[in-house]
C-alpha cells in the first residue's frame, strides 16, 4: 500500500519530512505514527493506514514532499 | 469543554500534560480542552528551527536558560513568566480538517482577546502570528496527531522581552516584539487576562467551527505539578467551577 502526503489544506506552504518514527523492514500497526511532516507552523504525524511491514521509504528527513506525494510503501499483512 | 490552568510550569511538564490529554482526546475519553500556562524561562526550537535562530548563545548559557527541541511546528521562540501560553487540545477531525484554517482561527481569537484588553492587535496577511503596531505580540506553533491539535500560542503579556533580541523569533530577522504591558504602559492582571482569553476562545471555537459547547469545566490548578502522572494527567486540580 502506498503512503502518500494527506491533504492538510495548509495554503502556500511547502511540506518537509522531519522525522521517521520507524525504520525500513520494521513492522507497523494500523494507526501507529510512522512519519512526521512539517509545514511552516505545524507538524503532523501520519499514522499507518494498515498493519504490515514498511518496505520502502521514498523520502529522507529534510526532504520536501509534494502534495499527494509518495512517502513510503507498506506491505500489508496477508498480501 | 475543559479548561485547565496549569499555572507556572516547566515547558517539559506542560508537554507531558498535553501528550496525556492528546491521547485521551484521540480515544474520545475527554472533550476538547484548553490548557493555560506560564513557563519558567526556556528557549524552544520548533522542528524547522535553524542553528542561526540563536544569535547570542552565551546570553542563555549565563542565565542557565534551557534550550528545548520541541515537536511543534515553527522555529525559535522564548517563554518566561508573565507570558500567557494557550495550549488547546482540539479534535479537528470532527470539525474541519484544515490546518491553515485552524491557525487562522488561533490568530483571530488571540487578536480579539487582545483588543478586549485594550491592545490594538491584528493579523498580517503575509506573516503568521498576531501583531500590534507592526510588532509581534503572539507566536504560533502547533502539532497534530490523528487530527487532534496541540501546542498553540504564546502571548506576551507582562513578560520581559530582552531575550527576544538574542534570538531570531520564528526564524525571521528584523522582527520587533512587544507586550501588552508595553502597549498599555502598565501590567495587567493575569487571572483576568486568562479569563478573557478563555471566554473568547470558547466563544470563537463555537462560532467558527459551528460546534456546540454546552458548558465549560474550569479547573484552576494551583501548586506543583505532580511528576507521578496518573489519572489526573499529572496535574493536581485545586478547584473546579462550572460556567454556562
Amino acid at each position: 500500500m502506498e503512503l502518500r502526503l494527506p491533504e492538510l489544506s495548509e495554503k502556500n506552504n511547502e511540506t518537509i519530512l522531519t522525522l521517521w518514527h520507524v525504520a525500513e523492514s520494521e513492522r507497523v500497526s494500523t494507526g501507529q505514527d510512522i512519519v512526521e511532516i512539517a509545514t511552516d507552523k505545524a507538524t503532523f504525524d501520519i499514522p499507518a493506514p494498515c498493519s504490515g511491514t514498511l518496505i520502502k521509504k521514498h523520502k529522507t528527513e529534510g526532504e520536501k514532499v509534494a502534495p499527494n506525494g509518495m512517502i513510503a510503501e507498506i506491505r500489508e499483512d496477508g498480501s | 469543554m475543559d479548561v485547565r490552568d496549569l499555572g507556572r510550569i516547566t515547558y517539559e511538564d506542560a508537554l507531558e500534560v498535553q501528550l496525556a490529554l492528546v491521547e485521551k482526546r484521540v480515544q474520545g475519553y475527554i472533550p476538547d480542552t484548553l490548557a493555560l500556562a506560564e513557563h519558567f524561562p526556556v528557549l524552544t526550537l520548533g522542528r524547522l528551527a535553524e542553528e542561526r535562530s540563536i544569535i547570542d548563545r552565551v546570553y542563555f548559557e549565563e542565565r542557565r536558560v534551557p534550550v528545548v527541541c520541541s515537536n511543534r511546528g515553527g522555529k525559535a521562540t522564548y517563554h518566561s513568566p508573565g507570558q500567557l501560553v494557550l495550549y488547546p487540545v482540539v479534535d479537528l477531525g470532527e470539525k474541519k480538517k484544515d490546518v491553515a484554517f485552524y491557525i487562522d482561527f488561533l490568530e483571530r481569537t488571540v487578536a480579539r482577546s487582545l483588543r478586549r484588553l485594550g491592545v490594538p492587535a491584528e493579523r498580517d496577511g503575509s506573516r503568521r502570528g498576531v501583531w500590534s503596531g507592526g510588532r509581534k505580540i503572539a507566536f504560533i506553533g502547533i502539532a497534530l496527531k490523528r487530527w487532534v491539535a496541540f501546542h498553540g500560542v504564546s502571548i506576551n503579556i507582562n513578560n520581559d522581552l530582552e531575550a527576544f533580541s538574542r534570538i531570531l523569533p520564528c526564524g525571521e530577522s528584523g522582527i520587533k516584539v512587544i507586550s501588552v504591558r508595553q502597549v498599555l504602559g502598565h501590567s495587567v492582571d493575569m487571572t483576568r487576562t486568562k479569563e478573557i482569553f478563555t471566554r473568547q476562545f470558547v466563544s470563537d471555537l463555537q462560532s467558527e467551527y459551528s460546534c456546540e459547547t454546552r458548558s465549560i469545566e474550569y479547573h484552576a490548578i494551583r501548586g506543583e505539578v505532580k511528576k507521578s502522572g496518573g489519572g489526573n494527567h499529572g496535574v493536581e486540580a485545586a478547584g473546579t467551577f462550572r460556567k454556562e
